[in-house]
């Protein structure tokens, strides 16, 4: 029997003890799977994608991701545990201001094993930025700085690629593209899990979690979706 | 990638850079002039001692019987024993006669001058010597010989070369004609100045002499009477006699050898290491060698800078250590406070790079390498400072002029003021970045 790459179990996270982000959320995803978060603003989709990356921690339940308990992990293992497993692509495209677009891709391979430059342009060539790998973030337009994000986020190859709206300010063109990058790391393995407002695009999952005032919708299959 | 972080960040917080460069620079400014100082000072004072000040005083060894009477020396005639003057120039004729920097015999007495009351003091101020052929090979019980140094075969020496540190107005008195350098505070009292003349009498005999200097030593010698010591010996109808010499010469610091060899007499020192310690300068070897050369002659070692002098120094080095103590917790503090705000507003950075998987050790590193190289300039800066500043202490405060400190310790100064730099600079950052360290990577993120 397959073991879940990623397990959540009841997991439940308050905010100063009066707003409930998550509430009794359960969740697995396969490896190699593909799910797609779904639901309104302020349903609690980041804070979900928060936990399963070891950035927060819960209130009550249990968070397992590839065999290991988050819950007790030291900051040590957490921070090991981040460079290591996950590749994440924030929300709002978080970029040190000082470095260049190729550096900031860097800074993940320096702490995740050891900076290289030629392979750091290469994952900007990727995402179809090689023209623009001198540029400091201000220089660089917000759907520019998303993809430098996912560069960034992939030059690990990390076994599971977390991702907040990644296409939500990419205009047609650029959202194929990234598209296609998913694509390609769903065929070659990689546990996706990504956050979208978009059907067009959670459709493309394997699966769909609606999250609700942060509760799980009882799941509905793609393929019923996709007949609509 | 670290060195480039590194220096991007740096470059990209100027203003906050140069801050606590500048913090750093002032703590390491008053290091860097204070080390100069104190070396310079130490370095002057035992260049003094080696070339210049007496280390021994030879006597008698039945020492002539003394009274003192309110400063004044009083010496009961008679039975007293005496040095040979015709001795003396056996003193570079010894095994470490090279050693022998500088030496003058003294004799003394209380005369009457102008109705007052002082001591006279007979000695050599500039005398040319010449030195009797000394024995040029040693031979020991081992059966081992041991070769002195040559030496010239004559020599210049005497008050004036012992005592570099006397400030004489006109001149010193010269050898071959009969004339008096004066103690300032004799010379004050008796109302007379250089070309005077002064009448000395003791007992039945009197002598007239012009003044021709006028020494200032900080010492008992301001109250006494220097002439040469021909004629000291005539008034006193001691003809050919020395009560004392002083020595100037050069020593090596004892070692557990020499400790040993001055519990114990040397001669019953094993025969090997007896040879090590005759043929090494100690301070008690040269004095030994001293009591070999010199018939009837007892050795003792003497200090001469005064205890004023080395409490001056104590109590001079006692500030600076507060007052850069002091300084280096101003500017620890400043560094912390400009560290707390710059970890504050870069928290989201902070944030960001542990949720790309820094951990504690990279951060640490990041930022108090990030400290040291601010440390590191902020100490090069002080250091220039610290010279910079050097003349106007010593000048104004110290008054202790000449300065020029030999390269080697020039050189050693540079990295004690990096250290303190660099720790005055990781002291200052080392809290606020433990609190980064802390920072919930979701907060700060969140935080915009
Ligand atoms: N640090 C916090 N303190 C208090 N409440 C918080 C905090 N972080 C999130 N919340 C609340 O938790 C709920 C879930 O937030 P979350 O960011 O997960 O929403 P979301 O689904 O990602 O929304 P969006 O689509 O707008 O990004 C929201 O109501 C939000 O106000
Ligand atoms: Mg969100």
């Amino acid at each position: 029997m397959i073991e879940p790459l990623i397990l959540l179990k009841a997991v439940t996270k308050d905010y100063n003890g009066k707003v409930r982000a998550l509430d009794q959320v359960s969740l697995e995803v396969y490896p190699g799977e593909w799910a797609a978060v779904m639901g309104a603003s302020g349903s609690g989709k980041t804070t979900l994608l928060n936990m399963i990356a070891a950035l927060d921690r819960p209130t009550s339940g249990s968070v397992r991701v590839d065999g290991e308990d988050l819950l007790f992990l030291t900051e040590e293992d957490r921070a090991r545990f981040r460079r290591e497993k996950v590749g994440l692509i924030f929300q709002q495209f978080y970029l040190i201001p000082y470095l260049t677009a190729v550096e900031n891709v860097m800074l993940a391979q320096y702490f995740h094993s050891m900076a290289d430059a030629r392979e750091a342009a290469e994952a900007l060539r990727r995402v179809g930025l090689g023209e623009r790998m001198g540029h400091y973030p201000s220089e660089l337009s917000g759907g520019e700085q998303q993809r430098v994000c996912m560069a960034r986020a992939l030059i690990n190859q990390p076994k599971i690629i977390l991702a907040d709206e990644p296409t939500g300010n990419l205009d047609a063109e650029n959202e194929k593209t990234v598209m296609e990058i998913f694509h390609d790391l769903h065929r070659r393995g990689h546990t996706l899990l990504f956050v979208t407002h978009d059907p067009q695009i959670g459709t493309q999952a394997d699966k769909i979690v609606k999250l609700e005032h942060g509760r799980v919708l009882p799941a509905f299959p793609v393929k019923a979706l996709r007949s609509i | 990638m670290l060195g480039r972080l590194l220096i991007k960040s740096l470059w990209r917080e100027k203003a906050r850079t140069a801050l606590i460069v500048l913090s750093v620079a002032t703590a390491s400014t008053l290091v860097s002039a204070f080390l100069n100082i104190a070396f310079t000072v130490t370095e002057e004072m035992a260049g003094e001692l080696r070339s210049f000040g007496a280390n021994i005083v030879v006597v008698p060894k039945s020492e002539p019987l003394e009274i003192v009477i309110g400063g004044l020396r009083f010496v009961s005639p008679g039975e007293s024993a005496y040095l040979e003057e015709a001795d003396l120039p056996r003193l570079k004729a010894i095994f470490w006669r090279h050693n022998i920097a500088a030496f003058a015999p003294f004799l003394s007495r209380v005369v009457e001058v102008e109705g007052e009351q002082a001591l006279l003091v007979g000695t050599w101020f500039d005398k040319d010597i010449r030195i009797p052929e000394g024995k040029r090979f040693f031979t020991f019980a081992s059966g081992a010989q041991r070769e002195a140094a040559s030496e010239t075969e004559t020599f210049r020496t005497g008050l004036k070369s012992l005592s570099r540190w006397w400030q004489v107005e006109g001149e010193w008195p010269r050898e071959d004609e009969d004339g008096a350098l004066i103690g300032s505070g004799l010379a004050r009292r008796l109302k007379v100045g250089i070309g005077g003349r002064i009448r000395i009498a003791l007992e039945k005999r009197s002598a007239v002499l012009p003044v021709r200097g006028i020494a200032r030593t900080g010492g008992v010698e301001e109250e006494q009477i220097f002439v040469h010591l021909k004629l000291a010996q005539d008034l006193f109808g001691l003809p050919g006699k020395a009560e004392k010499i002083q020595v100037s010469a050069l020593v090596t610091p004892d070692n557990a050898l020499a400790a040993r060899a001055s519990r114990v007499d040397p001669a019953k020192l094993p025969l090997e290491e007896y040879e090590t310690w005759y043929c090494t300068p100690y301070l008690g070897s040269v004095i030994y060698q001293i009591e070999e050369a010199i018939p009837n002659a007892k050795g003792k070692a003497i200090r001469q800078v005064s205890e004023a002098e080395g409490a001056f120094l104590a109590r001079m080095r006692l500030t600076f250590i507060l007052v850069i103590a002091v300084a280096i917790l101003a500017a620890s503090l400043a560094v912390m406070a400009t560290m707390v705000t710059a970890i504050f507003e870069r928290r989201q950075e902070i944030g960001l790079m542990k949720a790309l998987g820094a951990n504690a050790k990279h951060l640490g590193l990041f930022f108090l390498l990030e400290a040291a190289l601010t440390g590191i300039g902020g100490g090069i800066v002080g250091y220039f400072g610290g010279l910079a500043l050097v003349p106007l202490l010593s000048v104004r405060t110290f008054s202790l002029g000449g300065f020029g400190l030999s390269l080697s310790l020039q050189a050693a100064i540079l990295p004690i003021t990096l250290l303190v730099a660099v720790s005055v600079a990781l002291l200052g950052s080392f809290f606020p970045v433990k609190e980064a360290m802390r920072f919930e990577p979701v907060k700060t993120l969140r935080g915009i």
